[in-house]
């Protein structure tokens, strides 16, 4: 998953001020020290990992355990290898379709619920949350049966359509939580003006949105390209996603080029949540995408 | 920006800006607004004025397009309006809170009706400037909303509004969320304003102060009906009822029961009072009296008087209030100027007996 997805919940302050100690006089700020060092233990659990594979893509050597010089030679296997470029193509191809899709259904789909005022959109709201909880194992084998049955013969078009069945929600999810914070009143006062409901939200709501649109795409963007599990259920022979082709390629035995592989696919999820958070701003606004996504709102 | 280049344009010179026929709301069970008939001269700067939950936004919103009446029709001048959407109604509004599309800066806040209408850029920019002129915001065109105080984003609303040149003007509590200072500063700016565009003005308050102080006429809602329509005078020295008496203003509402041409108060004094015709011998009513006409101990000749036991004083300034007990749980306010030569706290001490006095013709027999 995504690093905004494993975003770090370490504690920024002890709720309740600690017991003072007999004698000693009360000090405001005292702390408990020992939550520093969970937080650290708690990073290094997280990164480590990452940083090793990343290391070992550079390594001259074959060997998983010992770093035995610089080099690019698994970056040169991972972009000979004819299969696994097709592969990365295939990748970005799902991810790109899935972000412009799942965004604009997911983002109609947040208006609707907030919009339209009616008793059906809060039992919709649940409805909607369902994918998010859903196991992804019984997502995925219950598009595949859905595809079985409707004989639709798998694809990257029966991939792309799981992504986007998913993706939809979360990206409800985050646009909902900006329309809310919009008032009513904006939308009223644009129509006030002259303006139809469509140019309403086009000139008036969307540019509100935009931040949290953005950020919502982009996190689709990088749930969708490194996803497994659906993509397992749902693809054809060929060409595979890449994350299914590493999992295929690992059966016949782990090699470092694996680790070049993680560390391209690593560097695309970070720059498009960077992206995410950073897009907003060059768009002249003041709120980043991170509040967006963390709820954070500028009132 | 003189006073031509914003008058309404009307289709037809003699009919009125807005009229109401039987118009009726419901939300469900509830009548927001019940079988209203209302008429607004234009260049009217008319007050809708009442508790919240009376009515009065509803009627502001079925003017604006955003609701429809359930029942009834309004006419915007003569023009019956209910197959026109909001946003082809030639009337603007100017909302409580502002809703400043914040994505957009001053300017182009200001111009965003005008460039819905496709009017040429050059006209564009001379009104924006002209309307941002009129609201004192000159040199503030680039500023975002965000970076505006409260009073400053009301006037950029207000130029929004009035940029369009609409033949009325909706105003929903636009002072509401303004601090006592700066709300007194622009009641006064606003009633300018209005003289000097000529547009028609329905503005909508909870605030009676505010309505008796810009309105040419009002019209007191209660309950989804109008309870009493007419100039700030008159609602205020001729209130038609309990309501209106006591929502305009403070007014003591004494109970009492006609008797012989009379109100007999349930303290058991006698006044002498106009009792209308509608009121038989034995109707229960209440008579009314605003506190600032009620004379304490120098009475003049002819002055309806009752006595009664000083209970408080309230030190408010410019005055001092005085309550007096005329009998058990009957209890009377009166105001006295704190002028120089005598503040009524050197007259009366707490438990002083008092003669009250008022001017028959200041006494109200309301049903």
């Amino acid at each position: 998953m995504s690093t905004v997805e494993s975003r770090p919940t370490a504690p920024a302050r002890p709720a309740a001020e600690p017991a003072r100690a007999p004698g000693r006089p009360p000090k405001e700020f005292d702390r408990p020290r020992f939550l520093k060092l969970f937080m650290g233990v708690f990073f290094l659990f997280l990164f480590a990992p990452i940083v090793l594979v990343v290391l070992f893509s550079f390594n001259s050597s074959r060997s998983l355990q010992d770093f035995q010089g610089f080099s690019t030679r698994w970056y040169e296997t991972f972009f000979e290898s004819e299969s696994l470029r097709e592969s990365l193509v295939a990748s970005l191809e799902i991810a790109l379709v899935t972000m412009v899709i799942g965004t604009i259904l997911g983002t109609m789909l947040a208006y609707g619920l907030v919009r339209a005022r009616t008793r059906v959109s809060s039992s919709l709201n649940v409805l909607m949350l369902v994918p998010l909880v859903t196991p992804e194992i019984v997502a995925g084998a219950s598009a595949l049966l859905l595809f079985t049955q409707v004989k639709l013969e798998l694809s990257l078009t029966t991939i792309i359509l799981a992504h986007i069945t998913f993706s939809i929600s979360y990206v409800t999810v985050v646009v909902r939580a900006r329309l809310v914070s919009l008032s009513h009143e904006v939308e009223e006062a644009s129509m006030d003006l002259g303006a139809t409901r469509w140019q309403t939200f086009r000139l008036v709501t969307l540019p509100a949105l935009w931040p949290a649109v953005v950020a919502a795409g982009l996190l689709v963007f990088a749930l969708s390209f490194d996803d497994f599990v659906l993509s397992f259920f749902t693809t054809g022979e060929s060409p595979q996603p890449l994350p299914v082709r590493i999992w295929t390629q690992i059966r016949f035995g782990v090699r470092p080029t694996i680790n070049a592989i993680g560390t391209f696919m690593l560097v695309i999820s970070v720059v498009s949540i960077g992206l995410a958070l950073l897009l907003p701003r060059l768009f002249g606004r003041r709120e980043s995408g991170l509040k967006v996504l963390l709820g954070r709102e500028a009132a | 920006m003189s006073a031509d280049t914003v008058r309404a344009h009307s289709a037809e010179p003699s009919a009125s800006a807005i009229r109401f026929e039987g118009v009726t709301k419901r939300f469900g069970e509830l009548r927001a607004v019940d079988a209203l008939d209302l008429e607004i001269e234009k260049g009217e700067f008319f007050s809708l004025l009442g508790p919240s939950g009376c009515g009065k936004t509803t009627t502001l919103r079925m003017v604006a397009g955003f609701e429809q009446p359930t029942e009834g029709h309004i006419y915007l001048d003569g023009e019956p309006v209910e197959t026109v959407p909001p946003y082809r109604r030639n009337v603007n509004t100017v909302f409580q809170s502002y809703a400043l599309f914040e994505h957009l800066d001053v300017a182009d806040n200001v111009a965003f009706g005008l460039k819905r209408k496709k009017v040429s850029s050059d006209e564009i920019r001379t009104r924006v400037a002209e309307a941002l002129e009129l609201v004192e915001l000159h040199g503030r065109e680039k500023a975002r909303p965000r970076e505006l105080s409260g009073g400053m984003k009301q006037r950029v609303a207000l130029a929004r509004a009035l940029v369009n040149r609409p033949s009325v003007l909706l105003l929903d509590e636009p002072l509401g969320a303004l601090d006592l200072k700066l709300r007194k500063q622009m009641q006064v700016e606003l009633k300018g304003i209005q003289r000097e565009v000529g547009i028609t003005f329905l503005y909508v308050t909870h605030d009676q102060e505010e309505a008796l102080a810009m309105s040419d006429r009002i019209a007191v809602m209660e309950h989804g009906l109008v309870k009493q329509c007419s100039s700030p005078e008159d609602i205020y020295e001729h209130p038609s009822g309990p309501f209106v008496a006591g929502f305009i203003g403070t007014s003591n509402l004494l109970s009492g029961v006609v008797e012989n041409g009379c109100v007999k108060l349930a303290s058991g004094a006698t006044c002498v009072a106009e009792v209308p015709s509608d009121c038989p011998q034995g109707a229960e009513v209440h008579l009314s009296v605003r506190p600032e006409k009620i004379w304490l101990d120098e009475l003049e000749e002819g002055m309806v008087e009752v006595g009664g036991t000083i209970v408080e004083r309230v030190y408010v300034g410019t005055t001092t209030q005085v309550i007096v007990e005329l009998g058990p749980g009957m209890r009377v306010t009166a105001l006295e100027q704190n002028v120089a030569r005598a503040r009524s706290d050197d007259r009366w001490q707490i438990g002083d007996r008092v003669r009250l006095g008022w001017h028959r013709e200041h006494a109200r027999v309301l049903r």
